[in-house]
């Protein structure tokens, strides 16, 4: 089982468009099997990774491993082991749905009929309207169901839920555990943190063209702080003295504060000592995390300090 | 009719304006260079009134050049010979700037969904649709003004010239007005457009077929061209007629604003219909770009057959037109000249014009590939297992083999009507056709070889089917060297008909074939895709 066998594997990745610094440096790597989430805002450079993946823009420097070959040399050999999901789906206003899919399928080297059919009817598609009269999430359905349809190893999805309704971002996800339990890996481009949440074994935060932060959502939060949240019998008169906790409040009887995960005795110590009748402690959600690496908070107006 | 409210259009027009000037300089540059160009070369070429009586000659006797530019009624003047030169042919580009800024302002926004956010604002219906005429009206008017002063600093007398630019401004008027119907009517950009644009090119070749042949009075009439012909800048100066082109204009609007208030936003007056749920012989990559280019195809080869009738009526009359020519009537009594001559050189004159329109369809193809590119339609191919020189090919070969097509029915229709007119075997009427074929490829292969290497500069693809034009069909009128004439791929065009023809042009065309080809493949597997 070559369980640790990179699908994806990216050192130092750089490309400009004329003086645009798009990507300073990426680093990112895939192994096979997993569901890799690749997390950041609009202009991070999610998309231009993927495409350099894809072999449609060429590197400027670093290396750049796609099972096993160079995107940029082996498109055709690759290209038959990949499906993508473009984040932007341009459908050919005069060809139906179906003629899409089918289209997209054979250029592939073909698709599973029975697949297809069934996740033409998962996703209630109506394949017979022309590619103009699509709505949008109607249009990236299109793309969907041509990728997922497909017999290949890894999938390249950039943003693929964009424009989809809950309903159908429910199917999606089902689909893509499905996909995962045949063996299959995927690269999920996303800005939708509860997706990357279902769905990722591992996380990559990019920002600025860098990725940032790379891990399982486990490692990523033991990075982070906890919230605590405490109901105690006994307040203390002053908080301050606690160097564990970070951010701390006390209104009244309840106390709150983010702390490290080493501190987390520690700071059971303490509080029990002022009797504690209620606790909750919440793990860092993706949102804190990716929040962090933006430094949103500390942006935002009136935001708690 | 009820008053038309422009609620935003000041706020959106300067927007619009800023946006749209760059595609709308060229034009206005190009077609006001053409009329200065004339006087200037008429100035410094014909010198001496002989040549001038000589230049009326050759005029006459080639029917082929009253039909692209209409009849010559004074050669002596610069002025006169700019308007024989300049006139239609600048009417001609005035209108087709004119369709085409109103399309992409009203029609091509609504389709790609920009239009849906002004819509969306403080805004009244029709002030979109008055915006991209008003913008249409700008541009005619710059282009009358620029034209005006430019070839009068060239040395052209300035009423002649006044009436010349105005006939630019009334066509760029009409055809506006023309495009905002169209635009109505089409259920996209592309089918407006191609609508409108269907409908100046068959109004040029009808008014060309008119002044070529020997026609009534009043077939001159029958045409807005022919109208803006009356206005006779240099010999009259009649505005009668640009009044007429100016009520043609305002009827046309205010049919289109009618029609626009019965419009669904985004949809034509023909609705879509459902198509098949699976997917047929597009489904591969040449069935997909046969696909996606059949649309134009098809309409350029139903244009090469009215092209190869015209063409073809217009020879069968090569005689009866120079009759009517007094002096030529008597060059040919002389025995100065053949009327076989004649007509062979009329036919490898419209034969070389039809090189180079059937090159526009391959050109168009070539065009598209990018089009796609931009429209991030080629990405998901090219993410499947489809090569980048595989795309690439699957474009090049039809826009090769389209463009041949549409030259080889052109040139059937031409042989069979104008044959046995000139002591020539249909094979070598026929023969000339496909031999020009290598030429109009060339010029194909420069658009794809843009295309396929630097995009950015694709405008090189549409410069080299005006060069061509001016250096096949003008450049000898001027008396140009050789080897600037040579420029021009269809002057390596062998002569079939000739009893030793010279070959060697043609291994010129493969040679700059191969290299424009190879460019282009080259090119597309280095560039990054947009």
């Amino acid at each position: 089982m070559s369980g640790h066998e990179d699908v994806i594997r990216v050192d130092g990745l750089v490309k400009s468009y004329g003086a645009f610094l798009a990507l300073d440096g990426v680093d990112l790597q895939v192994t096979r099997g997993e569901v890799h989430a690749f997390l950041g805002p609009n202009g991070a450079g999610k998309s231009t990774t993927i495409r350099v993946l894809l072999g449609l823009l060429r590197a400027d420097a670093g290396e750049v491993s796609l099972l096993g070959g160079d995107p940029w040399r082996d498109v055709e050999a690759l290209h038959q082991r990949l499906a993508y999901v473009p984040g932007d789906v341009s459908l050919w206003p005069g060809l139906t749905g179906g003629q899409a899919i089918d289209l997209l399928g054979r250029l592939r080297g073909g698709l599973d009929e029975q697949r297809r059919a069934r996740l033409v009817e998962r996703f209630e598609l109506d394949p017979t309207k022309r590619g103009r009269q699509y709505s949008k999430g109607n249009k990236q359905k299109v793309a969907i169901v041509a990728a997922l349809a497909s017999d290949v190893e890894l999938l390249l999805l950039d943003e693929p839920t964009s424009g989809l309704d809950p309903l159908m971002e429910a199917v999606f996800q089902e689909e893509i555990l499905y996909e995962k339990s045949r063996g299959r890996s995927v690269l999920l481009s996303s800005h939708i943190l509860s997706e990357a949440e279902a769905l990722a074994d591992r996380v990559s935060i990019i920002r600025d063209g860098k990725v940032v932060e790379t891990g399982t959502l486990q490692q990523l939060r033991h990075n982070a702080r906890s919230t605590i949240l405490a109901t105690l019998a006994d307040p203390p008169t002053d908080v301050a003295t606690w160097s564990f906790a970070h951010d701390a409040r006390l209104e009244g009887s309840t106390f709150t504060a983010s702390i490290e995960d080493r501190d987390l005795n520690e700071a059971l110590a303490a509080l029990s000592a002022h009797g504690i009748t209620a606790l909750t402690v919440n793990p860092p959600s993706l949102e804190d995390l990716f929040l962090r690496h933006y430094d949103l908070d500390a942006d935002k107006p009136g935001s708690p300090t | 009719m009820t008053r038309v409210r422009m609620t935003g259009g000041r706020a959106l027009l300067p927007v619009a304006l800023h946006q749209d000037a760059r595609n709308i300089a060229p034009w206005v540059a190009l077609i006001s260079v053409l009329s200065a160009s004339s006087v200037l070369g008429y100035r410094l070429v014909f010198t001496d009134p002989a040549e001038a009586v000589a230049l009326g000659r050759t005029v006459a006797a080639n029917p082929a050049l009253a039909l692209i530019f209409g009849p010559a009624r004074d050669l002596m003047t610069a002025e006169g010979f700019n308007t024989w030169r300049a006139g239609m042919l600048g009417a001609f580009f005035a209108g087709l700037m004119a369709i085409l800024i109103v399309v992409r302002n009203s029609r091509a926004d609504e389709d790609s969904g920009q239009a849906e956010l002004l819509a969306s604002s403080v805004m009244s219906r029709p002030t979109r649709l008055g915006v991209a005429v008003a913008m249409a009206v700008i541009a005619a008017t710059l282009l009358g003004l620029l034209s005006w002063v430019l070839t009068m600093i060239f040395g052209g007398d300035p009423t002649d010239t006044l009436f010349l630019s105005l006939t630019f401004a009334a066509s760029a008027l009409m055809f506006a007005g023309l495009a905002a119907v169209t635009a109505q009517v089409g259920s996209d950009a592309r089918s407006a457009s191609t609508l409108a644009i269907g409908i100046l090119g068959s109004l040029f070749v009808l008014r060309g077929y008119i002044d070529a042949v020997d026609s009534p009075e009043w077939a001159t009439w029958v045409t807005p061209f022919g109208w803006l012909e009356h206005v006779a800048p240099a010999t009259e100066n009649n505005p009668w007629p640009l009044l007429l082109a100016l009520t043609t204009f305002v009827a046309l609007m205010a049919y289109a604003f009618w029609l626009q208030a019965r419009r669904d936003f985004g949809q034509g007056l023909i609705a879509p219909k459902r198509g098949p749920a699976r997917g047929g012989w597009e489904s591969t990559l040449p069935g997909l770009v046969t696909r996606l280019n059949a649309g134009s195809l098809i309409t350029w080869l139903l244009a090469f057959v009215v092209l190869g009738f015209v063409f073809g009526f217009v020879a069968t009359a090569v005689g009866e037109v120079l009759q009517a020519n007094p002096a030529m009537a008597q060059a040919l009594a002389g025995g100065a000249v053949t009327e076989a001559d004649l007509t062979a050189q009329f036919l490898s004159t419209v034969l070389s014009l039809a090189g180079i329109i059937a090159a526009i369809s391959g050109v168009q193809v070539a065009m598209r590939i990018y089009a796609e590119e931009r429209n991030d339609r080629v990405d998901p191919l090219l993410a499947g297992s489809v090569t980048r020189p595989a795309y690439f090919s699957a474009n090049a070969v039809l826009a090769l083999a389209g463009s041949a097509l549409a030259l080889l029915i052109a040139g059937s229709v031409i042989a069979t009507l104008a044959s046995d007119q000139a002591d020539l075997g249909w094979g070598q009427v026929f023969g000339q056709a496909a031999a020009t074929i290598p030429a109009t490829w060339v010029l194909v292969a420069l658009a794809l070889a843009a295309i396929g290497a630097r995009p950015e500069v694709r405008l090189v693809g549409w410069l080299g089917l005006v060069a061509s034009f001016a250096l096949t069909i003008l450049g000898p009128l001027f008396r140009i060297w050789d080897w600037i004439l040579g420029i021009s791929p269809f002057w390596h065009v062998p002569n079939v008909t000739a009893a030793a023809p010279d070959w060697s042009g043609m291994a010129w065309l493969a040679l700059a074939l191969a290299v424009l080809t190879a460019i282009g493949f080259v090119g597309f597997r280095r560039r990054d895709i947009v």
